[in-house]
């Protein structure tokens, strides 16, 4: 045996979806395969909170259907970088809460799921949140300045109690503040105030760290009812809905050759219709249904995007869509890297088989309808 | 029944052209003057700043209303006065942040706190009935909220409110503006903002310390970025597993 080091070429590996192997580095041993899920790396990311907790940051966001959309997770990950090690960034979510923010950099988690949700509550969620500020003495609340209600509650509660605020906060710094005036013309800066509104964008929501997520139980005391009074939602059909302003888009790429299918789809679902940069060059869809670089940029909760193999371009016009599902022919399309959720399949197959399934189901809400066409 | 008369203020702030920078009615605060127009009462439009900002009569244009000025000259806090103002009217209405100033958004909320009215913003369209305000709220993906409200209360209404404002030139000519005595004692407005030159905010990112090895295997991980994928099976079964995505994830009702 000679002093040389060798490298034992069967050190474990991973496969890549593309089908290359790789060697884990780091990784000892004759193993062969080795599962190494994006879930695990994350969980093996160092808490960031470490020793006794001395002070708090507070977050407080409205979440939609049990989870926190991009705004608020900035927000989360703002007070987390703005926070010492021994500050614990404690999240006040108003509404019901399903998922773990612990990945996101929450290290306390109050749900609040008397708020929220829908409701216009504006009177007992500014009691709920200056009961916690009495409650948590947090330095700061960071709020995402966002139209669900949260930029309303941070305004509210700032001018119920009498605390400096600062609304539309472009840049964030560990000392400063610094918000657009003037038009645009002017950066206006200030230490950081207690109240801190921060516009979508201002944050990096990656983050080399995890909080610890902890629930914390929190029962909200009742208001008496105040001078408003909540009528109800009233949504707009998707398909009258302009593209920017759509929650659910089914769009077509080059992969589609029948528009009324689409459509079909599109209707079982209340959604509206979008369409790849090819399938409007080819006449399919009209210019303003277009998604991408050259169209329009989109933040759906579910993007549905059939038959389109996601350019960068396109890619680019969906960044902020929280579930994208693809339906495609070909599994190694960009799109199928991006999406949560990827068909291999032939689209149209898959688009009628949507539209049929749907219709012979019995789903629950379906049994009223049907007793009375019965009787 | 019309001895109860409805009497709205509007306030209007100074905006600025987005391309020349030239001072212009605030569009924000046209889409409240034209929604007060159309609840229809008594109404009173309201500045405070320079009463000698040539733009506020354009201000004239758009309604038939008379124009009042509170001269606040240098950078006082102008709730107070405002607010001592604003005595006595039923609605307040006013757009949702003006597009030169601070734009923050904030004064019809610190308004709302000085006089202990309710608030309600990004209010589309605007009904009034029977002592009570009824509002089309704005909210994002498409859905609209109905907030009914006791009067008097503050509105601010929100960009994408569905009105047009009309420009009359013979409503501007013959149009009426008023300077008030200025306001005896004033408190001054914060002091704690400086300006800076406007440049690109920086984004704010946790700063990493990693090893060559932590980079590698992040490296690595990033490329198995991707969701589940679905290959096997019959159409009928992938469209089923779309739904059961869907539905996993309460992203529809069905």
């Amino acid at each position: 045996m000679s002093g040389t080091r060798r490298i034992n070429p069967r050190r474990p590996f991973r496969i890549t979806p593309e089908g290359i192997r790789r060697i884990v580095l780091g990784e000892e041993g004759d193993a062969g395969e080795i599962a190494l899920s994006p879930v695990a790396m994350a969980s093996s990311k160092p808490l960031r909170l470490v020793g006794e907790a001395t002070a708090n940051l507070l977050v407080v966001a409205h979440s939609d259907r049990g989870a926190l959309d991009a705004p608020a997770r900035e927000a989360i990950a703002a007070a987390a970088i703005l926070a010492d090690p021994a500050t614990p960034v404690l999240v006040l979510v108003l509404g019901d809460l399903a998922e773990d923010l612990g990945p996101f950099g929450a290290d306390r988690i109050l749900a609040v799921p008397e708020c929220g949700n829908g409701a216009f509550l504006p009177d007992l969620e500014v009691s709920v949140l200056s009961d916690v500020i009495d409650r948590f003495q947090p330095r700061h609340v960071l709020m995402p300045d966002s139209p669900t209600g949260t930029g309303d509650l941070g305004r509210r509660a700032a001018a119920a109690l009498d605390a400096e605020i600062a609304t539309h906060v472009v840049e964030l710094k560990t000392d400063s503040v610094a918000c657009n005036r003037q038009g645009g013309t002017v950066l206006a800066r200030r230490g950081l105030p207690r109240f801190i509104l921060l516009d979508p964008g201002a944050i990096d929501a990656a983050l080399p760290f995890r909080g610890a997520g902890k629930r914390l139980d929190y029962a909200a005391h009742a208001v008496a009812p105040g001078l408003y009074r909540d009528l109800g939602l009233k949504p707009v059909a998707g398909a009258a809905l302009p593209l920017e302003e759509a929650d659910f888009i089914v769009a077509a790429g080059n992969g589609v050759r029948d528009v009324p299918t689409v459509e079909a789809v599109a209707d079982l679902f209340g959604a509206a219709i979008g369409a790849s940069r090819v399938a409007v060059d080819d006449g399919r869809f009209p210019k303003d249904k277009q998604v991408g670089a050259t169209g329009k940029t989109v933040q759906a909760s579910v993007y549905m995007a059939i038959g389109i193999s996601g350019a960068v371009q396109h890619l680019q016009g969906i960044r902020a869509c929280r579930h994208v599902i693809a339906i495609n022919s070909d599994a190694s399309a960009p799109i199928a890297r991006r999406a949560d959720l990827t068909i291999v399949a032939d689209a149209q197959a898959v688009m009628q088989a949507l539209v049929s399934e749907t219709a012979r189901r019995n789903w629950p809400g379906d049994a009223a309808d049907e007793a009375r066409a019965d009787g | 029944m019309d001895s109860w008369q409805l009497r709205i203020a509007v306030l209007v702030s100074i905006g600025r052209n987005p391309v020349s920078g030239a001072a212009r009615p605030d569009r924000n605060d046209l889409l409240a003057l034209e929604l007060a127009r159309k609840a229809g009462g008594e109404l009173t439009i309201l500045h405070a700043g320079d009463p000698n900002e040539p733009a506020l009569a354009d201000y004239l244009a758009y309604s038939a209303a008379p124009l009042e000025i509170l001269p606040m000259p240098g950078g006082p806090d102008i709730v107070p006065p405002l607010a001592a103002r604003l005595q006595g009217f039923h609605l307040i209405l006013t757009g949702s942040r003006t597009e030169g100033g601070e734009a923050s958004g904030m004064l019809p909320y610190a308004l709302a706190k000085r006089l202990g009215l309710p608030i309600v913003a990004q209010a589309l369209d605007l009904a009034v009935a029977e002592g009570q305000a009824e509002i089309t709220q704005f909210l994002p993906k498409g859905q609209r909220r109905r907030i009914t409200v006791r009067l008097p209360a503050i509105i601010a209404v929100h960009p994408m409110a569905p009105l047009t404002p009309r420009y009359s030139h013979l409503r501007r000519v013959s149009g009426q503006s008023v300077t008030l005595p200025a306001p005896a004692s004033t408190e001054a407005a914060s002091t704690a903002w400086r300006t800076e030159p406007a440049r690109k905010p920086v984004v704010l990112q946790a700063t990493e310390k990693k090893s060559g090895h932590a980079r590698m295997a992040a490296a690595i991980t990033s490329e198995s970025k991707g969701g589940t994928l679905v290959t096997e099976g019959t159409p009928t079964e992938k469209a089923l597993a779309i739904l059961a995505y869907l539905r996993s994830h309460r992203l529809i009702e069905f």
